[in-house]
């Protein structure tokens, strides 16, 4: 089988006009249904997490330095591992209020890359929008997978966020044995 | 160790750090690795202190250590690859040592020259009077363990304040990977990554 090695750091973010901003990360790797015959396998390493939550000093962009290191043993290419990420921004009170959704797929050749990821959020009706700006809240996605999959996007109506950085590493195993050239 | 097929090897040097804190002066920095359960370090310190240094009195302002580090690590397992953090410490208004940034960063996975710029972040304070009285006293928040600035777990309770950036120069030798299967892609020599920082600071 051949082995992907994903290690790297969920940098910061740019680009959100709100400060206080944490950062919700996932991997989904696979068809979008459980399934006996999944290609990919996590050997080690966690599938998801949460950054800490930053305030930045100098200049906009906050920054996050989570690490990111994930084995997966894998027998086919399809479903290659999707990064799926959700920022939120804190405020004083402790609310958390969604910032922007993203994703990026893990890149498929071996070195180190650095990625911007784009972010958007649901727009909402203009009376979502106004509370919005007042209160807070606003409409969130109720399934993570329209984050990285395609299927029902054209119900959404959304604006964009900011963008989030990533370095990520790859190291590839074994993937010259099956004739992939990445 | 010894009952193992392989092994991969890097060793690093960092020549240098350099870094930028605009409202912190006189400040000096620890350093340790991070690294996982297959991991060993086989030659050189893990762990070590600047010295304290000072901001320069020209224009630049700037924070030099200049600090060496030499380390050999071997593994049976790229995952667990070591981290490197780095811990700033410097002297507040009353003159009592209180940390002024962590950061972390993985050692690159492929040979050559890397040149990285790490933001540094100290915890917050949960409300305006703890903050207070830990300027007063002089004990800020801090961590117990400075490893955890290498995890990813336990992290999602954490505020913090990111104010400053650390430079390090890393030249990376490995050995074996490519003999054990592994690709590590093109190695980067002119490698110059991670955050810029602001307009106006030095690169």
């Amino acid at each position: 089988m051949a082995e992907v090695h994903v290690i790297g750091q969920i940098m910061g973010a740019t680009g959100f006009s709100e400060s206080s901003l944490l950062c919700k990360w996932g991997v989904h790797t696979g068809p979008g249904f459980v399934s006996p015959w999944a290609a990919w396998k996590l050997l080690s390493g966690v599938r998801e997490g949460q950054t800490q939550v930053d305030t930045p000093q100098i200049g906009d962009m906050a920054y996050w330095s989570h690490p990111i290191d994930l084995h997966f043993a894998t027998k086919g290419l399809q479903g290659w591992p999707r990064l799926h990420l959700q920022v939120w921004s804190q405020d004083s009170f402790g609310r958390c209020q969604l910032a922007g959704y993203g994703f990026c797929h893990v890149p498929s050749s071996p070195g180190t890359h650095q990625l911007d990821c784009p972010t958007w959020r649901p727009l909402g009706s203009w009376r979502e929008q106004l509370a919005r700006a007042f209160v807070g809240g606003g409409p969130q996605l109720l399934h993570g997978d329209a984050i990285y999959s395609g299927a029902d996007r054209y119900r959404l109506h959304t604006t964009s966020g900011g963008t989030v950085h990533l370095e990520l590493s790859l190291l590839l195993r074994h993937f010259d044995r099956y004739g992939v050239e990445c | 160790m010894s009952k193992l097929c392989w092994t991969c090897l890097s060793r690093l040097f960092l020549k240098y750090y350099d870094y930028i804190f605009p409202e912190y002066d006189d400040l000096y920095c620890k350093y340790c690795f991070v690294y996982g359960q297959d991991w060993a370090p086989t030659a050189g310190l893990e762990e070590g202190i600047s010295q304290i240094t000072s901001k320069s009195q020209d224009a630049r302002r700037a924070l030099v250590w200049n600090f060496p580090i030499d380390v050999t690590f071997k593994s049976t397992n790229p995952y667990g690859w070591p981290q490197i953090v780095l811990s700033v410490y410097g002297p507040d208004v009353f003159g009592n040592d209180v940390v002024r940034g962590y950061g972390a960063v993985h050692v690159p996975l492929s040979p050559g020259r890397h040149k990285k710029t790490i933001p540094m972040f100290v915890p917050e304070s949960t409300s305006k009077l703890q903050k207070f009285t830990s300027w007063f006293m002089g004990r800020r928040p801090e961590y117990t363990d400075p490893k955890v600035v290498a995890q990813g777990e336990g992290r999602e309770v954490t505020r913090v304040r990111s104010q400053g950036f650390v430079t390090l120069l890393f030249n990376v030798v490995t050995k074996d990977m490519r003999k054990l299967g592994y690709d590590t892609g093109p190695p980067d020599t002119q490698g110059v990554s991670g955050p810029s920082p602001p307009q106006g600071l030095p690169r």
